[in-house]
């Protein structure tokens, strides 16, 4: 049987296109194939390993499938898409460069080369898949023929983990717990976040609590202005910076929480919506990107930034338990839409695994 | 805000309008204060705003972007190498500096003259746009003139055709015990004051608002209390439940309809509970009325059938609402020669359609409970 490559400039932890990455591989092993998995960087666990890019050009053959995770520019995909095999390009968006640009230089260039590059790897590219139709359509304005949307295979077994007992014990007292997890990023608008806390304190429960889940390290600029902004509106005390985070704490975080806010103005997928809706977490989320084809029906989705009105929303939420129960139930319904059995069929049909 | 619809079950729009009336409630009680303002509009701190801010914004963003000092550190902190790096780097530096400086220089000028001229633009009237607006305005005034034939002799137009003050006053009598003695009543579209001075001699603190200033001006000469304003404009001015009743004579055929709607909605605002709304029209029902007399005033829009002005204010929320015609025709059919069987029937049919009630006032009473 063909082999199955697959490759990602970077693999790590607790990241959902690393996790996407794992996924395939591993839905490719089970239905027979050999699959391996490559990257330029790794520090990811992997059964069977990660093995160095390099590798690619001796071993892809023919008859192979080549499949290319895409998130950022990489000269390396130049010449990965020269490769002989079936190529598929699995699209998970490049934030666009406006976003970084005057707070992290080096990102605003690498997301401006990353759009670059696309649309150059257009014609080689045998199938561009969008993890959602938002970013499918990108595909297509870059010129990609041939285009289809497989969701994000998600493997919801890997959330019935034990809560971590000391995330859940660290928050227990408190009352309302705003939750919003993705790494800290200008266009994940964590700031907006911060100002939204300060109102809420001051109007709705001064006792409100930011939980903001997510690695830092990537954007060193923006979060230490994050910081000083909540110095400076003296909510520095509710601001909780949890980091890149364990399976089990996330899952703790999710459980713990009163209601997950995302303000981010960009979102080609957005897999912690789901894994909120998954813990019955009521989702509260301004309508960006792929936002709205996420949530479905379910979520309270505002398409204003009015940092008052969803202050506010959060707190009839909180007070509500009829309508936390209802916002759970079509939280369920639409997590099932995402059912692993689902996006693996879809993921087999579209990609011919 | 908008919130998309959700078939979760929960109502959005009843959840928005709640969070709205909260938002109300805490500015009222002060919790949302100009602090709290402050704080959700604070920017980010240590650096230039969030670039997508600023494309938000760009007219406001430009100043503060084309002014900012750009700062390189040539000083490289290489352990060995260190020193000759940073002297390398201040060498270059020193060499370029002034074809980077003029560089520099002209882009700043650039900059500067782009930003001027992009809010000149914005800022200045275009040329094309002023013309239109002209022809736009100029046109709407001239079909306003043609359509109250605001060129008319209008003086003349009065002396041939008006009432006269004792037919005008006789009309009225019946209507005027409607209102509470001593109340405050508003005379809306009150002329010459004629029955303005009735409802004073009757005992009830009235007063007249009328868009024609010279009939103002001839109100106020004999000591009544009149002001010149348009009726639904006068009517936004006055608090809730502030009258007393509301007259209202030969305005409503004046007016468009959407018009006519707005005033019945402020009428029933301001009218105390209960108060009454009194309005005379041509009758419409009358075909010598409807179909001659009616465009004896160019400035008539539309005659109005009694039952649709019965459904406005009902519509509009008004109770007990009736409809009175008045000012028999004088010329008719003479039916007492005629004797009885269908040729009398068919001649009282005529009376009826023909020559029927000149006029007809709808009465309506400001709802006890409002409804919004």
């Amino acid at each position: 049987m063909a082999t199955v490559h697959h490759f990602h400039p970077t693999l790590v932890p607790a990241d959902a296109i690393s996790n996407h990455v794992v996924a395939l591989h591993e839905l490719a092993r089970r239905a027979g194939h050999d699959s391996r998995v490559y990257a330029i960087e790794s520090s990811r666990d992997l059964d069977g390993g990660v093995q160095p890019y390099r590798r690619l050009f001796r071993a892809v053959q023919a008859d192979d499938t080549l499949v290319l995770h895409y998130s950022m520019g990489n000269e390396v995909f130049d010449q990965l898409v020269k490769l002989p095999a079936r190529k598929i390009l699995i699209y998970h968006n490049v934030t666009p460069a406006e976003f970084f640009s005057g707070i992290n230089p080096h990102a605003a260039l690498h997301a401006q080369l990353g759009r670059k590059q696309l649309a150059t790897l257009a014609a080689p590219i045998d199938l561009g898949v969008g993890v959602s139709d938002y970013n499918r359509r990108e595909l297509e304005a870059a010129g990609f023929a041939r285009t289809a949307v497989v969701p994000l295979l998600i493997d919801w077994t890997a959330y019935d983990a034990a809560p971590d007992p000391a995330v859940l014990a660290q928050w227990a007292a408190a009352r309302t717990k705003i939750l919003f997890v993705g790494r800290i990023s200008p266009h994940k608008r964590q700031d907006d976040l911060i100002r939204l806390i300060a109102y809420e304190r001051a109007c709705v429960d001064p006792e409100a609590q930011l939980i903001l889940v997510g690695s830092y390290r990537d954007q060193p600029q923006y979060h230490g202005r994050l910081r000083a902004l909540a110095e400076e509106l003296g909510v520095a005390q509710a601001v909780t910076f949890a980091g890149s985070v364990s399976l089990a704490a996330l899952v703790a975080y999710y459980r713990t929480a009163t209601a997950f806010v995302s303000l981010s103005e960009h979102e080609g997928f957005g897999v912690p919506l789901l894994e909120a809706m998954r813990f019955d977490l009521p989702v509260i989320a301004y309508d960006a990107g792929a936002v709205a084809e996420t949530l479905g029906d379910a979520g309270l989705r505002v398409k204003g930034r009015d940092l008052a009105e969803i202050a506010e929303l959060v707190g009839l939420v909180a007070e509500r338990p009829e309508l936390r129960a209802s916002l759970a139930l079509s939280g369920q319904k639409r997590v099932a839409e995402f059912s692993t059995a689902r996006v693996e069929k879809r993921t087999r049909d579209v990609l011919g695994l | 805000m908008t919130t998309a619809p959700s078939t979760s079950g929960v109502d959005v729009d009843a959840l928005m309008n709640e969070v709205r009336a909260r938002i109300a409630l805490r500015r009222e009680t002060g919790r949302y204060s100009a602090g709290v303002q402050a704080a959700l509009d604070r920017p980010l701190p240590g650096g230039a705003p969030l670039f997508t801010d600023d494309l938000a914004d760009p007219l406001r963003a430009l100043p503060e972007v084309i002014d900012a000092d750009l700062t390189y550190d040539p000083r490289s902190r290489k352990r060995y190498a260190g020193p000759v790096i940073t002297l390398a780097r201040r060498t270059v530096i020193w060499l370029l500096r002034f074809w980077v400086g003029d560089i520099v220089e002209r882009q700043d000028r650039v900059n500067r003259l782009l930003y001027a001229a992009i809010r000149q633009q914005a800022l200045a009237p275009s040329p094309l746009g002023e013309a239109r607006l002209a022809a736009i305005e100029s046109a709407l005034a001239r079909r306003d003139r043609d359509e109250n034939a605001a060129n008319l002799e209008w003086r003349y137009l009065a002396a041939r055709f008006s009432g006269v003050e004792s037919q005008i006053r006789a009309q009225a009598e019946p209507f005027v015990a409607l209102f509470p003695r001593g109340g405050r009543v508003l005379d809306l579209g009150s002329g010459r004051g004629f029955v303005l001075a009735l409802l004073k001699e009757k005992g009830l603190d009235a007063y007249g608002v009328d868009i024609d200033g010279a009939a103002v001006a001839e109100s106020r000469g004999r000591g009544l209390d009149a002001r010149e304003d348009d009726a639904e404009a006068h009517l936004r001015t006055l608090a809730d439940q502030s009258l007393d009743g509301i007259y209202s004579a030969h305005v409503a055929e004046h007016v468009l309809p959407g018009k006519l709607v707005e005033i019945l909605r402020q009428a029933r605002r301001v009218l105390k509970p209960g108060a009454p709304l009194v309005m005379a029209t041509p009758n419409a029902a009358t075909l010598t009325v409807s179909a001659h007399t009616f465009y004896l005033d160019p400035s008539h829009r539309r005659p109005i059938p009694p039952e649709l002005f019965q459904f406005y204010l009902e519509v509009e929320g008004f109770t007990a609402v009736e409809v009175r015609s008045y000012a028999r025709s004088e010329e008719r059919l003479n039916e007492d020669g005629v004797p009885d069987g269908a040729i009398r029937d068919n001649v009282r049919l005529l009376n009826r359609v023909l020559f029927g009630d000149r006029d007809y006032v709808v009465i309506g009473r400001a709802p006890t409970t409002p409804i919004d």
